[in-house]
């Protein structure tokens, strides 16, 4: 059901309703639009905050995991107090308080190619926020056979990248990283996350709104310490076993 | 005042960064930074600086939140409507990390009340949405030879700069005394990004890591993705870190 502001969220989301081309209609497009966004971690905590303060009217998010005391340095959903509950679940509680107009659905699941389908079901747009690979091409394999645009984002050290996905029109997952890097425990600044993460909500906002231009086909990479932003052109594989030419 | 095993464990996995450690981590938590404005750009900068350790952080801002400001201003909510955005700050900050120190300064930025505000802070990060209050915090930064983290937003646009004189120009080498104050548009992922680049900033200086902003102004449009930075140089005629200064 198609459902238009009120005066209160026109109110809410004046600032935003100002920029050129965004308008009242483009903030009602995106209080209709559904998001999955998999993973309520490092990369999770500002794609869902962000997302849920623009007035995105409903967020599925998925995460399996529980908050530990060392994922508090970056994983600003969750505090000292949701220790031991799920994080989906925390991010629930964390994104209603935040914004109490839209929805928020948690899911607590595993994500594999047996539950991708019924735990993602219908959406506008998948946010990838996960921290390995394997769970990463689950989500792509999904997002290719139902046509639903994703955006990547991953983070490690002081460094981070970006891409937004729509396969044919754009590489998948796996022209870009085939296969899985071995899982590493790697070191992790917060801002690092926080930066991929506002990126890649960024990315969210202007696909539902169609305002300005995503990263289609072009893989932004940024290197924390020297402050180094780079545009990395990407092409489909025409051999890739997951979007490419042979795949029936 | 060295950390507790908790605290050890908390930081775990930003202690990993190499050139970080342990001594890094106690130099962040023996530090006092000054947050100037708790809006868009304070809300990230002030989130991700207490989560990450930073011992003392003076958060300053005399406004109340309005409904308008809930669409990027994270620190806040529904229910902080009517009170003081620097309390705000120290309530939300509080909870996501009670090991830092919050002191939350309701109060206006003006060249009279700067040195209070600020007290023993080693570094300014400038959250502010006004040149006029930049222009006071520039000041003080040139007075006191600390470095001042510049960020602002306009719409899809940001920009960020790192000032530490007599290293570097200064913002009024670049920026004059006064551009007039607007409401100008601004979607919840431009503050974001900017602040999170700031922060990030602040604490490449604290633990003296990377290469942080130094006479660089990075240029970022939002509608593109698209960031650039430009080399900017001290003004000789500069009023406040010039020669005849």
């Amino acid at each position: 059901m198609h459902t238009q502001l009120s005066e209160q969220e026109r109110e809410r989301y004046h600032r935003q309703i100002i920029l050129p081309g965004w308008g009242p209609e483009a903030q009602e497009t995106i209080k209709n639009a559904h998001v999955f966004i998999a993973g309520a971690g490092g990369l999770g905590s500002p794609v869902s905050m962000y997302l849920a303060a623009a007035g995105v009217g409903t967020l599925r998010i998925c995460d399996c995991g529980e908050p530990e005391l060392s994922n508090l340095n970056r994983q600003i959903l969750h505090d000292d107090s949701r220790i031991g509950i799920n994080k989906a679940l925390s991010a629930k509680q964390t994104l209603e308080q935040l914004n109490p107009d839209i929805r928020v659905e948690a899911r607590t699941d595993i994500i594999d190619d047996d539950s991708v389908a019924e735990i993602i079901g219908e959406v506008d747009l998948i946010m990838d926020c996960l921290d390995n690979f394997d769970t990463r091409h689950v989500l792509n394999r999904y997002a290719l056979r139902e046509h639903i645009p994703m955006v990547h984002g991953g983070v490690s050290g002081m460094n981070g990248q970006i891409t937004f996905l729509h396969p044919p029109e754009t590489p998948c997952l796996w022209c870009i990283q085939p296969g899985s890097p071995p899982p590493v425990l790697f070191p992790i600044v917060g801002a690092t996350a926080g930066v991929i993460g506002t990126l890649q909500a960024l990315e969210a906002l202007k696909y539902l709104s169609g305002v300005g231009k995503v990263l289609k086909s072009n893989l932004l990479v940024w290197d924390g310490a020297t402050m180094d932003f780079m545009t990395l052109p990407q092409k489909k594989n025409p051999a890739c076993p997951v979007c490419g030419d042979d795949v029936a | 005042m060295p950390l507790t095993p908790a605290e050890i464990e908390r930081y775990r996995r930003q202690i990993m960064i190499e050139g970080w450690d342990v001594a890094g981590q106690e130099r962040l938590q023996s530090a006092t930074v000054f947050i100037a404005g708790a809006g868009g750009l304070g809300s990230p900068v002030s989130m991700y600086l207490a989560a990450c350790g930073v011992g003392t952080l003076r958060i300053c801002d005399c406004g109340e939140p309005e409904l308008s400001n809930l669409n990027r201003q994270i620190l806040h909510d529904d229910s902080r409507i009517g009170i003081n955005k620097a309390v705000s700050a120290r309530q939300t900050l509080n909870q996501l990390n009670p090991h830092v120190n919050i002191i939350a300064l309701p109060e206006a930025i003006t060249d009279h009340t700067i040195a209070e505000l600020a007290g023993n802070a080693s570094l300014i990060v400038d959250c502010l949405d006004n040149f006029e209050t930049r222009h006071v915090l520039n000041r003080y930064a040139v007075k006191k030879k600390i470095p001042l983290i510049h960020g602002a937003i306009h719409g899809f646009n940001g920009q960020v700069s790192v000032f530490h004189t007599p290293r570097t120009p200064c913002l009024a080498c670049i920026f004059p005394p006064e551009v007039p104050p607007e409401i100008f548009p601004v979607a919840g992922f431009t503050p974001g990004v900017i602040g999170l680049l700031q922060a990030t900033e602040t604490i490449k200086i604290l633990l003296g890591l990377g290469s942080p902003l130094y006479g660089t102004l990075l240029i970022w449009d939002g509608a593109l993705a698209d960031f650039q930075k430009i080399a900017i140089c001290k003004s000789p005629a500069c009023t406040v870190c010039g020669a005849q200064a």
